[in-house]
């Protein structure tokens, strides 16, 4: 046993130092292996750099005042790999959509923002200003901002679109003027829809004929047109709901747009509610004889119910023309107009107060035509002919103006508009009359930061 | 009336039916490019395999577009669409929400941004406003014709080709390998001919040729836009005629789409001559294609500098 112990022990203090030894030099082996393995994955990473080093040195040199030797013709691509569709992880990954975009560098917003400075001044008569009578009603002889308006537009995903425009501007209610916040627009637009459809959702202006869905700034004149204050009032017709649009694969350029809202319009369609909804479908055409002269022509409808729970129907056709000659950065000469014919049924009250459902039909339309000689300069006339949507009489007004652009983002107008109406109560909310108005129109415009490119 | 009414209800119900390429009549990839530099270099990728399309000329001013619905007609009916990027085109986005047409969205599979890669030049490197005119916050954006960028573009287009017409991708390859191989031997050409004349200072009206200038060593004195987009004071103008007539400007370099009377004006003031350039393919009689319209420019140049 002793013999045994004396064995045990001998072999331990021989055998465990050279296992151990054996171990280290394993592990030796190891680290030298991966000391190798490193070293080449270093060498390569230098040929990388060197070779996109290469590339870029082949590239131009950012420096014009002080040009280097001239790289060759012909350069390496530079490694671009396409944007691979999102994945459902992708989308479903938390994002913060609204901070600042960071793989593209700090301070980029992921939407665009622009502001719009609109300012209207008007002089005229002293009867037409106790009246109430003018273009801006309550706020004659008076300059004020009409449209001061923030707007946030951009892609909210790879599938859609938003934007939202909130507007400050003075306002005449109730014999009284201040200044009104609120919401001017705010939609979403599906663009990835199939077979050539596309859906706004949301607050927006009705893309009903030529100018309804132009903003108060944007307007090719001071002042909206009197037959679209006459039938869909100051603002005009901006609603509530979802439009569809389809642009099928014809030859030619054709627009088809359907429109379901819930009528909120003061002038003509204020029933506001779903279960009786404003309708409204336009069809939209587009020719260009050549490159100089294009043509634009549109049909319009709106069906839906009054406040007062009447069916009213407004149909409307428009036109445009330009002419731009080869090589101009402006038209020469635009012509545009639009006519509109509304039926209602109104309720007629006898002497005797009782009342009667009668049907209204009214017309009315716009013209003008503009010619811009020069980058900076334009002029222009517009004549107006409209009825009155429920009162009997009408009126016509003439507006030749000037406008003066010193840039994209800025603009003058001066305009002088005679307007003569068929009975003088026709506008009055006050004293006086208001018959003949005659009015110098002025307005500066602004725009700061991004605004989308005007369509024809 | 009531024939009209079913006219129209016939063409669009036979529209409706029909798919896009159906009504084109034909089996290759449609592609609509922004600018014609564009046009020109899809249609040496895409050879016979596509049919191209540009929204603009050449004549035109490529910053501002009027967005017309015959655009959206095109953009309708485009597989991809290839855009410059850099904010030069930025307008089409207004044409493609008009155009319904899901695929060439923004980050949808047939958008190709062509600049992609591209190194800009006269990159603010400072605070930018509108006070400074239409300043481009990322780079100046017309480096289509720089030919040493070819490459770049190319690629991005036949990735984007490649996407919608993947089968053909071998052949994409093939013709971008021939074009660039051609537009290397005129390079060869272009960089003996501009040797010479090396180191000249010229005026341009717009900063539109920094990339070319720069790619064969020529220096832009000034411009005769005081800022860019805005038209010049006289104050700068004289300053800029002092300028040239100091440093010996024998050129000045003009758009079409620009005021090529001032131009001449200034130059005759300065003792120089202006000359119209190709500020993009088509932009000129006999600028027609790609390697056409840099022949023209390298051309113009070396005839007005050698005088």
């Amino acid at each position: 046993m002793r013999g045994f112990v004396i064995a045990a022990v001998w072999l331990t203090i021989v055998l465990v130092p050279g296992l151990a030894a054996a171990q280290e030099a394993e592990a030796l082996r190891r680290e030298l292996e991966q000391l190798r393995r490193q070293q080449e994955q270093a060498q390569k990473l230098i040929e990388a750099l060197n070779e996109r080093l290469k590339r870029l040195e082949a590239q131009p040199v950012p420096a014009p005042a002080s040009p280097g030797p001239p790289p060759p013709a012909v350069a390496q691509p530079a490694p671009s790999a396409p944007a691979a569709p999102p994945s459902l992880i992708d989308l479903a990954r938390p994002r913060q959509p609204f901070a600042l975009y960071q793989p593209r560098g700090s301070g980029q917003l992921l939407f665009d923002m622009g502001v719009v400075g609109d300012f209207v001044g008007n002089i005229t008569q002293n009867n037409v200003d106790q009246a109430d009578g003018g273009t801006f009603p309550g706020r004659e002889n008076r300059f004020f901002p009409r449209e001061i308006e923030v707007s946030f537009f951009g892609q909210i995903d790879p599938y859609a679109r938003g934007e939202v425009r909130i507007e400050a501007a003075e306002e005449f209610e109730d014999g009284t003027r201040e200044i009104h916040l609120g919401l001017a627009e705010a939609h979403l637009t599906l663009l990835t829809l199939p077979w050539g459809t596309q859906a706004k959702l949301g607050f927006m202006r009705s893309r009903f004929g030529l100018l309804n869905q132009i903003h108060a700034h944007d307007l090719p004149q001071v002042d909206r047109p009197d037959v679209l204050v006459q039938f869909f009032g100051e603002e005009g017709l901006r609603e509530s709901g979802v439009e569809l649009t389809w642009v099928p694969p014809l030859p030619f350029y054709l627009e088809a747009l359907v429109g379901v809202f819930n009528g909120d319009n003061e002038e003509s369609f204020g029933r506001g509610s779903l279960k009786a909804p404003l309708v409204t479908g336009r069809l939209r055409t587009f020719f260009e004889l050549n490159d100089s002269n294009a043509i634009q022509l549109g049909v319009s409808g709106a069906t839906g119910e009054t406040e007062d729970r009447r069916r009213n129907t407004v149909v409307g056709l428009d036109l445009k023309y330009k002419f731009t000659p080869e090589g101009w950065r402006h038209p020469l000469l635009t012509i545009a107009g639009e006519a509109l014919y509304g039926n209602r049924l109104v309720e007629v009250f006898d002497d005797a107060g009782v009342g009667e459902e009668r049907r209204r039909e009214r017309f009315g339309w716009y013209a003008y035509a503009e010619v811009q000689p020069w980058q900076r300069w334009l002029g222009g006339v517009r004549y107006d002919n409209t009825q009155y949507p429920v009162e009997p009489g009408r009126q016509w007004a003439i507006e030749p103006y000037i406008a003066f652009m010193p840039s994209e983002f800025l603009r003058f107008r001066l305009g002088y508009k005679h307007t003569e109406r068929s009975h003088p109560f026709a506008a009055t909310s006050g004293q006086g009359s208001a018959r003949i108005v005659d009015e110098f129109l002025f307005q500066a415009s602004f725009i700061l930061g991004a605004h989308p490119a005007h369509p024809f | 009336m009531r024939r009209i009414v079913t006219t129209i209800v016939l063409l669009l119900a036979v529209g409706a039916g029909l798919p896009g390429a159906a009504v084109e009549g034909a089996d290759k990839v449609r592609v609509v490019t922004t600018i014609p530099d564009l046009k020109s270099l899809t249609e040496a990728v895409g050879g016979d395999l596509v049919d191209v399309e540009s929204l603009m000329r050449g004549t035109q001013n490529l910053h501002e577009a009027e967005v017309r619905p015959s655009m959206m007609l095109k953009l309708r009916r485009a597989q991809l669409l290839v855009e410059n990027g850099a904010e030069l085109d930025a307008w089409v986005d207004v044409a493609v929400q008009g155009a319904n047409n899901g695929e060439i969205v923004r980050g949808g599979r047939g958008r190709v941004e062509a600049g992609r890669g591209v190194p800009l030049l006269e990159v603010p490197s400072a605070r930018v406003d509108r006070s400074m005119g239409d300043v481009h916050p990322g780079g100046n954006p017309h480096f289509s014709l720089d030919p040493g960028l070819a490459p770049i573009i190319t690629q991005n287009i036949l990735d984007g080709l490649a996407r919608v017409a993947p089968q053909h991708r071998a052949a994409f390859e093939r013709n971008r390998a021939a074009f660039l191989s051609r537009l290397d031997e005129h390079m060869g050409r272009w960089t003996k001919l501009m040797e010479p004349v090396r180191g000249a200072k010229v005026v341009v009206y717009h900063p539109d040729f920094i990339y070319f200038l720069t790619r064969f060593g020529l220096v832009q004195l000034g411009t005769v836009e005081d800022r860019p987009g805005i038209p010049p004071s006289p104050q700068h103008l004289v300053t800029l005629i002092r300028q040239m007539k100091e440093q010996g400007v024998k050129a000045l370099l003009v758009e079409p789409w620009n005021d090529v009377r001032l131009a001449n004006r200034v130059a005759e003031e300065a003792g120089a001559k202006a000359y119209v350039m190709a500020s993009a393919v088509g932009a000129v009689k006999g600028a027609d294609n790609y390697i056409a319209a840099i022949d023209y420019n390298v051309t113009t140049l070396v005839k007005a500098l050698a005088r």
